[in-house]
């Protein structure tokens, strides 16, 4: 035994050590959905209220009540808001991963990446209904299915990595720095407004516009409206610029995860 | 050599960082990054202290002592929910720790759901719960209950419940501490004579009891632990020596 742990870990037998915890986590984030909506009787389906609520309420202000000169300005907020929603969810909710499953942490051996790699998931899982929604509404909303479109799913799973690097570092910070869940309160807060999600990048005085674009968050934002709203492939730089904070923050996540995790769990 | 052990403890160390100073806040870090004058000593509380004892393949060891003498620490080591400050533990085999019983149940969710929960927790395929979820549920003795949500239950179901998952699990080292003083005497008994069944298929056992006779009836071996310290251990026919001792002091 003790020999087997000094051999190089082979990426293939870890691969399929992780693939074998898929029940774990399926078991995990159905857990969270049944709670979440035990004894609602519209249970699921309210998932997409608030999206639906959130959609129609732009499209009355911005169309009626403040017309904007943007062309089709309900659109833009929702593709703006509905990623804003994702990414600041699970950053917002990564605090207390591991200290409100203390008691879980504790008295069981499983791997402890998957308390934070569920909650991604659980949020992924209703996020997917408000995207839903948006799909349903896009044509009505004046968007236009175009080739561009079938890129997504490469820049949502950046866009997923980056968020769950974060989470990863959040959660293993908070377990020391209690003050870091009212920080990320305010900061999320300034980050949003600081990001061109209710406001256009070009309204963004020139002299400032290079410290905005350094934002992930800008970059994520600008990914996303170039494919949803104007129905263009995101620049190579913004492409280039965001992978490279995904790489930055997962790598940094997964290794801050991996070597201060079995060291926090004692002090949960 | 090795494959004879389930459990080596090898100078097995574990201090805890006191609570009052663990949670430091963000300005006293700050501060303790430049000036080490000002950074804070943390006072640790050592709950195991070079502790050393091999388990056989097979065999039952039980870990007796006062309350905060270390035990349920040193179990918790074993199951590697932490890392010893110093030392190495070895487990060799399937192992599963019955540190508390119900341990990730979730108290909305029906006792069937909590089944398929905790049982994965522990590291089973949902394929090979359902195989076992009749047996469960038989010996939890839970009935149409186990359809209700967990918050409804008595303590006692809950603790049946939890038993009821845990040796179900097919486990080839089992850590239990203190879970047998739970439930009615007939479910007590139940849950001993399971107990008992597994030893005899082969199954090692470290057990962590008060009662004495538990210890003799299912132990090969025990370890009297004191402040961390395990000042005695024997056979189990020599219980009674090393604990007259103790209390005379």
């Amino acid at each position: 035994m003790s020999v087997m742990s000094t051999t190089l870990p082979n990426p293939l037998a870890i691969l399929r050590r992780w693939w074998g915890y898929r029940d774990l986590l399926y078991n995990l984030v159905s857990k969270d959905i049944k709670v979440r909506y035990q004894g609602a009787i519209l249970g699921f389906a309210w998932s997409l209220m608030n999206p639906l609520i959130l959609t129609a309420m732009y499209y009355f202000i911005f169309t009626y009540v403040m017309p904007s000169n943007l062309p089709h300005f309900a659109l833009y907020l929702v593709v703006g808001t509905l990623h804003w929603t994702l990414f600041s969810n699970v950053v917002m909710q990564s605090p207390e991963l591991l200290t409100g499953n203390a008691g879980l942490l504790q008295k069981i051996r499983f791997p402890r990446v998957l308390i934070p790699a569920s909650n991604m998931l659980l949020n992924l899982v209703l996020w997917t209904m408000a995207f839903i929604v948006l799909l349903i509404l896009y044509l009505p909303l004046g968007g236009r299915f175009n080739t561009v479109l079938l890129v997504y799913p490469l820049y949502l799973l950046l866009f997923i990595g980056f968020s769950f690097g974060l989470a990863l570092v959040l959660s293993v910070l908070y377990v020391d720095f209690r003050d870091l869940k009212h920080l990320i309160e305010v900061t999320m807060q300034v980050l949003f407004w600081s990001t061109p999600i209710i406001y256009r990048f070009d309204m963004i005085p020139p002299h400032l516009r290079i410290l905005f674009a350094m934002s992930p968050m800008t970059e994520f934002t600008l990914i996303f409206q170039d494919l949803f709203w104007s129905g263009r492939l995101p620049s190579l730089h913004l492409t280039l610029a965001f992978a490279l904070w995904t790489a930055a923050s997962l790598g940094f996540g997964m290794a801050m995860f991996h070597r201060r995790s079995p060291r926090l769990i004692e002090r949960l | 050599m090795s494959e004879d052990y389930a459990i080596r403890c090898e100078h097995v160390t574990k201090d805890f960082v006191l609570h009052h100073n663990a949670q430091q806040s963000l300005k006293a870090r700050f501060v303790g990054l430049f000036h080490s004058r000002w950074r804070a000593t943390p006072h640790t509380f050592r709950a195991v202290d070079d502790v050393s004892f091999n388990v056989r393949r097979g065999e039952a060891l039980g870990l007796m002592g006062r309350n905060g003498s270390g035990k349920s620490t040193l179990l918790s080591l074993i199951a590697g929910i932490y890392p010893p400050t110093a030392g190495h533990i070895l487990t060799h085999g399937r192992l599963v720790p019955m540190i508390a019983l119900g341990v990730g149940f979730n108290a909305e969710l029906t006792g069937s759901e909590n089944i398929y929960l905790n049982a994965s927790l522990f590291g089973l395929k949902n394929r090979e719960i359902r195989s076992l979820f009749p047996k469960i549920v038989e010996f939890s003795e839970l009935g149409d209950f186990i359809h209700e949500p967990v918050k409804n239950y008595s303590s006692g179901m809950y603790a049946r419940l939890g038993f009821s998952v845990a040796v179900h699990l097919d486990p080839e080292i089992l850590l239990a501490d203190e879970i047998l003083s739970v439930g009615d005497s007939d479910f007590q008994n139940k849950c001993l004579s399971r107990i008992e069944k597994l030893r005899k298929e082969g199954m090692t056992l470290v057990f962590v009891s008060h009662s004495r006779d538990q210890v003799r009836q299912f132990c090969d071996r025990y370890i009297w632990m004191e402040n961390g310290r395990a000042i005695a251990s024997g056979k189990v026919s020599n219980l009674e020596r090393p604990v007259l001792e103790c209390k005379r002091r």
